[in-house]
């Protein structure tokens, strides 16, 4: 029985429920040892190691269901929602009925009205790979790495907007408030390093729905993901000491902040959280060098600057959140989502939604494609040189895809009943073609996809059961998965 | 009732004895639900209909459905919706949601419909390919033929029982309980506990102690040292309950139990989703909250407002701003035709879940798809609660903030108004004769000729939708917009704002022959689109101009002026200033193409006016069809569309003279006196120093203080009872109604037909109604959410799930004492919060022995006062405070952190919200938040640690003990460490802390003033990070 993962046992404030379990956090075990050396004890004796909610780390790792393939997972969100037709899932019979009639053609689909005519792909296509995976020419780079990639050609849901559809591909549903896959795997599985976040989210400008594609909804704020804001210098809030002062100053305020800190936990047994927060601040105190080791890009050579682009002004920016993707992977961070921004260039694609190609999908698609192939495929190369694809899964996608049909002349609307979204890495078959959208790409017919059983899938391949997997709240066992979920044993190597 | 369940006969047996009563369990018996055969299965089975599914239905069935709809998946647990596609007899009684064959009619049966992903999508893993789904149709148009044997499983099928439900004890009457004690009533019940459990309580809490607890507890501020001091030294027997008192009296008790409130009602003040559009009227409801608890509203009215305040207070702000509550929730801000009706229903459901986790301790959210699988709860109750809500949507009202101020100041400027017109009128009657005459004399002659276009002078200017006021040279001016919809008083009536612009101008005029009008709109940058026209794009549609006549000496009824149109600068095509005179107010002269640009209209009269010896008062009335003139002036001449453009009002005033002077060639009528010292003001200097005071102060003419307030507003469609929740699975209107199992009468759990109730005022008096409705519950849930955020946990461990899933209470006979008290006292919070406070358990010490941990390790049965974390807004507004930075400014629209007010004042925008407020684990303002969650994590030490706020706090908690170094260091120690902590260090305290500052300051070599300060400072640092200043115990 998976008795840890219950969240009546976890959920923090309710301590007597807590105390029906014996499990202690590393943190906490620690800290009873330290207090144990160093406690004046006055009247503690008898009932120190008295084990409370407070006491656990709520970022101590935490046993899987069974054992999982995948130690991180890197998603490259495409935000805005690149076309499938125009990406990943070639479609001869729409190329060769450009300007006709699209039967079937459903104008609720998007968000604006569409011309019920089907327009071709503007881009060249071609097999790559012992796969003979087709893609089109938006990817030079990352068409070399086909056969690392496992292809889901038939995902779908609900949402047809940006925001109500992040939130459902993140988190499970559409309604805000839920926790994103990021926080539940954290929750699930607690923290490779602790000097570090768990969960981190990458973006440039902020994109539609903001923290609530990340948020931890209703489970504990710890266990959401912490946003590096790509325009900022500092990436971490208050990880720099009071300028005026010497590291050796503030390492005489810790030592006598602990001592007056237990002393204080010394009156008071029944409370872990005191220990669990004298132990916050000492790694508090090493987060202030371990954040800015890991987030320092200068360690880097020169070569791998290239390899990601950095030395390019149209993909520094997605350039540089992949190489701190990876570096952050390498130091034990679960969740990395980089949310990609615009780049540069007068490409007519707005901010917040770059792919977003309501106008012309040519014009735009090149120039995404331009911001993201080359660091995208960088990542692929650098994480399978050194040897991290084996535990790191690399997933590709945006929150929808595009319609079929044209929206005015060129471009194409959002359209969440068919998209493809690769993963590459551990734990997933390469060069692997996942269900199927119909003759035009412009709905998911085969093995159809709903974004509850890929996160049924990522949690198993992380060693968690999505239906084992459940917080109680107000009354009801949730899941990230909701009331769904169909794992996709198929894709599994 | 019109909706009803799915309509399948169930035999209802009674229930296990382990089992709750409400979880009755119903067998389903082959052969008894009607409902699914149209004739019985075939006997025997014809030879090649079995050979049909032998060969093409049996071999689909294992491969796709078995592991789901089988008795062996009900073995792992696998089963799904109660249906067995692995016999005969379990395909004939269909799943959960009823029947899922019709046999002979393929079109009919929902087993086909589901295999072309029609709704339902069966298989999940993916659809059957056509030939196989077109195989099934044709064997369940066959018949259905099916050899296999097996009876159907027994699974039990849940069916409600309401009736039984009533019996759960969160759902009964308040139940009469008589304390074991009942000199000390709470405590009596808590003792007898602790006796049964074997525990020896602790000793009470020091003084010193009990008095932070009471102010961060009631206040959610550390206590001033003197206020410490204070209590120490009151040896009476009541000092603390007069503690207590003076806090419950303190406006910081609302600010800080607020905020508990607004956890559960889910407060934010922006939509969420898309654009997480922010509401600038929402802070209304947080203040109302604030008030509210202040005043010590009863709490059953507390709960109606916010259910109904609108309805019942519907003139008033406060009403508006207490029924924000229901639509305080998240609303996407882009919808398209695709998700409009389900994103209705996600309103209605948040609506339904805060009402339900905040009110009544109820999880209604599952519901929306099928019966409550816990609660007696069915589908029908759901959605009977959302048709009382049909009618409810969002949006914003606007109200004056505060009509006692406006009528006061309308009352001050209406005396001093009252001064200046007594003056005036004194002066007239002693000098403005002696004066007119003096002009006659002297000026009279040389006066020129007034200009052909005379400009008016406005006596009064009045606007439906907006204020006008005068500029000099006659020019009335748009001086901003009232809200169409909001509440005013004018002349004595309350009324709401039209949509249509109106505006009514007065003039006087002592001319006679009148011959034409003149409208001058003007464009100005400051205008949409420059204007003319208030309308966004700069245009204006009027659509009638009427001129009325009434002599100034009589009160005859005003008489209308003929028009016609005799020139118009610009009009759009078709739509000419003609269509302003027709008398037809859905037609109008537009300028909308033809706006941004200067305009004018000349309207002749065919009839020249008469005018009349005391002079006339003309009223022009311009009706618009949606926004006025931002600019605008009206000129008369006494020619008929004259050819010139030039006047001015002084054109107009000599002219009146003039005609006055003609009128009255003996000496001005006393009628006429008052009206002529307003032309001869622009003469006369002597009669202007009187005049223009009144038409300055006029000018200044109070406005109500008009806030808009996000608010409930009429909307909405009638609400169907959804299958599964599924907007396209319709089963029938639903009707307005409540829970049943919170219902007691023989009337059906609705609303009054007679007299005709308004569902949401219904709704509201049903969840505080004690003898019939949902009172018990909401009072037992409000009690123990006080008794929750004294001790730290409630007596019922889920403060928003009294249903079966959640704990059952530690103390329930206390919990039904405190109820009953709490109505009896007539539902009053400070009451409640006195009586608990006066207790000896709250006010026991933290301490902990070694058996009592033992025994009881999670203090349920409350033998120590658990040491407990303060919440995010608690450690800001302490830190402010100790820092003496914290501004004690109430209410108002909302703040950023950079400000320091009290962190309830904070702005709460979904997307972003304040890194300061969520470290410290705030929560996630979209559902109800029962109790929040504690965490420890690095984040927090490294807001204490490098945090400009903390920092800062500490530097001024520095320079307040030592405002210069003349102050011992000792002493600032102890003041800084009182302030902190409510107490007093002990001699090894202070002297570790003044070595620690010793060493800091020489640190960097030498000590200095400017080094000691500073490591005073790093004390003082210190301080705002122990756990101790951030811990109550």
């Amino acid at each position: 029985m998976f008795g840890y993962y219950s969240a009546a046992d976890v959920q923090l404030p309710v301590r007597r429920r807590f105390l029906q379990q014996t499990g202690l956090g590393f943190g906490s075990v620690a800290l009873a040892s330290l207090l144990h050396e160093e406690s004046r004890g006055q009247d503690g004796g008898g009932v120190s190691g008295i084990p409370s909610a407070e006491a656990v780390d709520p970022l101590a790792l935490r046993p899987p269901h069974f054992p999982g393939r995948v130690r991180s997972i890197i998603w490259l969100f495409m935000t805005g929602g690149p076309s499938q037709v125009d990406t990943w899932d070639y479609k001869p019979e729409l190329q060769a009925r450009d300007g006709q009639e699209l039967s079937g053609a459903d104008p609720k689909t998007g968000f604006f009205t569409t011309s019920g005519k089907c327009l071709a792909s503007p881009f060249k296509w071609q097999q790559h790979g012992e796969s003979g995976t087709w893609v089109s020419d938006l990817f030079p780079r990352l068409s070399r790495h086909v056969d690392h990639m496992c292809f889901l050609h038939s995902m779908h849901l609900r949402q047809n907007n940006h925001a109500p559809a992040s939130i459902e591909l993140m988190c499970g549903t559409n309604r805000p408030g839920l926790p994103a896959l990021g926080a539940w795997m954290t929750w699930g599985l607690g923290s490779q390093n602790s000097n570090l976040p768990s969960c981190v989210v990458m973006h440039d400008t902020r994109p539609r729905g903001d923290d609530q594609i990340w948020s931890a909804g209703f489970l504990p704020k710890t266990y959401q993901a912490m946003a590096l804001d790509a325009r900022r210098n500092e990436a971490i809030d208050n990880l720099q000491r009071d300028s005026r002062r010497s590291e050796l100053q503030q390492r005489a305020q810790l030592d006598l902040l602990r001592e007056l800190n237990q002393e204080y936990a010394v009156g008071r047994p029944t409370q872990g959280d005191l220990a669990a927060r004298i132990n916050s601040f000492e790694l508090a105190y090493r987060m202030q060098m371990a954040a800015p080791e890991a987030m320092n890009l200068q360690a880097e050579t020169k070569e791998t600057h290239s390899l990601y682009g950095l030395d390019q002004p149209e993909c520094a920016t997605f350039g540089r959140q992949c190489l701190l993707a990876r570096r952050l992977v390498e130091r034990g961070v679960r969740f990395v989502q980089i949310f990609a921004g615009k780049g540069v260039g007068g490409d007519g694609s707005v901010n917040d939604v770059p792919w977003d190609c309501h106008s012309d999908v040519q014009t735009n698609h090149r120039s995404c494609g331009l911001h993201t192939d080359q660091p995208a495929a960088a990542l692929l190369s650098d994480l399978e040189s050194r040897g991290l694809l084996e535990s790191t899964l690399v997933i590709w996608g945006g929150e929808f895809g595009r319609t079929s049909d044209s929206q005015g002349a060129r471009g194409r609307d959002h359209n969440p009943n068919g998209f493809t979204i690769w993963m590459a890495g551990a734990g997933v078959k390469g060069g692997f073609h996942y269900g199927a959208t119909d003759p035009f790409g412009y709905k998911a017919v085969e093995k159809k996809v709903h974004v509850n059983d890929l996160h049924a899938t990522l949690l198993h391949l992380l060693g968690l059961d999505h239906t084992q997997l459940t917080w109680r709240f107000n009354g009801r066992d949730f899941r990230l998965t909701d009331v769904g979920g169909q794992l996709l044993s198929e894709i599994l190597v | 009732m019109s909706v009803c369940l799915v309509p399948v006969q169930r035999f209802v047996i009674p229930a296990a004895a382990v089992l709750w009563a409400v979880l009755v369990f119903a067998v389903p018996v082959a052969g008894a639900q009607q409902t699914v055969a149209q004739a019985g299965p075939p006997d025997p089975p014809d030879p090649a209909g079995v050979a049909f599914f032998e060969q093409h239905i049996r071999p689909v069935l294992v491969r796709d459905c078995y592991s789901c709809h089988s008795q062996e998946a009900a073995a792992k647990g696998a089963l799904k919706a109660s249906l067995f596609l692995d016999s005969a007899a379990g395909i004939e009684a269909g799943g959960e949601s009823g029947p899922v064959i019709v046999r002979g009619r393929s079109a009919d049966s929902p087993l086909l419909k589901a295999l072309r992903y029609d709704g339902l999508e069966m298989p999940p893993a993916g659809k059957l390919s056509d030939d196989v789904v077109a195989l099934f149709a044709k064997w369940i148009d066959l018949g259905a033929p099916d050899p296999r044997s097996g009876g159907v499983p027994q699974v039990p099928r849940r069916e409600i029982d309401v009736a039984a439900g009533r019996q759960w004890w969160a759902f009964r009457p308040l139940q009469p309980t008589v304390p074991p004690d009942l000199q000390k009533p709470i405590d009596s019940f808590i003792r007898a506990g602790w006796l049964q459990h074997g525990l020896t309580p602790v000793k009470p809490a020091e003084k010193q102690t009990l008095i932070r607890r009471a102010w961060l507890d009631l206040t959610g501020l550390p206590p001033a040292p003197e206020k410490v001091a204070a209590f120490l030294a009151d040896s009476s027997p009541d000092a603390f309950a007069k503690v207590v008192d003076e806090l419950l009296a303190s406006p910081a008790y609302g600010e800080r139990w607020a905020r508990h409130w607004l956890d559960t009602a889910r407060f934010a003040e922006s939509g969420g989703y898309e654009f997480d559009g922010f509401r600038p009227g929402a802070w209304h409801y947080r203040d109302w909250v604030i008030r509210s608890l202040n005043e010590d509203l009863p709490w059953d009215q507390f709960l109606r407002m916010q259910l109904a305040g609108d309805l019942l207070e519907p003139d008033s702000l406060s009403g508006a701003a207490a029924s924000g509550f229901l639509v305080a929730g998240p609303y996407p801000g882009q919808i398209t035709a695709k998700t409009v009706e389900r994103i209705r229903y996600d309103q209605l459901d948040d609506m339904l879940m805060t009402i339900g986790g905040s009110m009544l301790g109820l999880t209604l959210g599952c519901v929306r798809c099928h019966d409550h699988k816990f609660d007696p709860i069915p589908q029908q109750d759901y959605y009977a609660l959302a048709a009382s809500l049909a009618r409810t949507a969002h949006g914003t009202r606007n109200y004056d903030y505060d009509p006692a101020a406006t009528e006061q100041r309308m009352q001050q400027h209406k005396l001093r108004h009252d001064e200046l017109s007594a003056v005036l009128t004194k002066f007239v009657g002693e000098q403005l004769p002696g004066r007119f005459e003096a002009w006659r004399k002297e000026q009279l002659p040389r006066l020129p000729d007034s200009s052909r276009w005379q400009i008016l002078e406005p006596i009064s200017f009045e606007a439906e939708r907006s204020w006008l006021k005068m500029q000099a040279g006659g020019l009335i001016v748009h001086d901003g917009a009232m809200v169409p919809g909001a509440t005013i008083a004018r002349r004595g009536q309350r009324r709401n704002v039209a949509n249509e612009e109106r505006y009514e101008l007065k003039f006087q005029t002592h001319q006679k022959n009148v011959q034409a009008i003149r409208l001058d709109m003007f464009t100005e940058s400051s205008l949409p689109q420059k204007g003319p026209g208030l309308n966004g794009d700069g245009s204006f549609q009027l659509g009638e101009v009427l001129l009325t006549s009434r002599p100034l000496s009589s009160s005859e009824t005003p008489t209308a002026v003929p028009l016609k149109v005799a020139f118009a600068a610009f009009a759009d095509d078709g739509q000419g200033a003609e269509q302003a005179l027709d008398g037809k107010p859905n037609t109008a002269w537009i300028v909308r193409a033809t706006a941004r640009k200067d305009n004018s209209l000349i309207l002749e009269l065919p009839q020249p006016l008469a005018g009349s010896e005391g002079g006339v008062e003309l009223t022009l009335t311009l009706q618009f069809r949606d926004g006025g003139i931002g600019r605008l002036r009206v000129s008369l001449s006494t020619e008929p569309n004259p050819a010139t453009w030039a006047g001015s009002v002084v054109d107009q005033h000599g002219g009146e003279l003039r005609a006055l002077a003609g009128a009255y060639p003996q000496g001005l009528a006393a009628a006429v006196q008052l009206p002529a010292a307003r032309w001869l003001a622009s003469f006369d200097s002597g009669t202007a120093e009187v005049f223009r005071p009144v038409q300055e102060h006029l000018a200044k003419t109070p406005r109500p203080d008009f806030r808009e307030v996000y608010t409930t507003v009429a909307g909405g469609q009638d609400v169907f009872l959804l299958r599964r929740g599924e907007v396209d699975n319709k089963q029938g209107q639903a009707q307005p109604g409540f829970l049943q199992v919170l219902w007691r009468d023989s009337q059906p759990a609705a609303p009054r037909t007679e007299p005709a109730e308004h569902p949401r005022v219904a709704l509201a008096r049903w969840i505080t109604d004690l003898e019939h409705g949902a009172g018990p519950l909401a009072a037992r849930v409000i009690v123990n959410r006080v008794w929750q955020h004294h001790f730290g946990e409630g007596l019922v461990g889920t403060p928003n799930d009294f249903g079966v899933q959640g704990e059952a209470p530690s103390h329930p006979e206390l919990l039904e004492y405190l109820a009953g008290e709490f109505v009896r006292s007539g539902w009053r919070l400070k009451a409640l919060h006195r009586a608990i406070l006066l207790t000896d358990v709250w006010q026991l010490s933290h301490e902990a022995s070694a058996e009592n941990v033992a025994k009881d390790p999670g203090n349920r049965w409350l033998w120590h006062f658990r040491p407990r974390r303060l919440e995010a807004e608690a450690i800001r507004d302490a830190l402010l405070s100790v820092g003496g930075s914290l501004d004690l400014t109430m209410y108002g629209p909302s703040v950023l952190d950079a400000t320091p007010r009290r962190s309830v004042y904070l702005r709460v925008k979904r997307s972003e919200l304040l890194p300061i407020m969520t470290v410290f684990d705030a929560p996630e303002p979209t559902q109800s938040i029962g109790e929040r969650s504690v965490t420890t994590v690095p984040t927090q030490a490294l807001t204490l640690l490098n945090s400009p706020i903390v920092r800062q706090q500490a530097e001024k908690l520095a320079r307040l003990v030592r405002a210069d170094n003349s102050r011992p260091l000792e002493d600032a120690v102890r003041d800084a460490w009182q302030r902190a902590l409510s107490r007093q260090p002990s001699a090894t305290e202070v002297s570790r802390m003044l070595s620690f500052i010793h060493q800091q300051a020489s640190a960097g070599g030498t000590s200095s003033a400017a080094t000691e300060q500073l490591a005073l400072e790093e004390f003082c640092h210190v301080l705002l990070c122990l756990n101790e200043f951030v811990y109550v115990d």
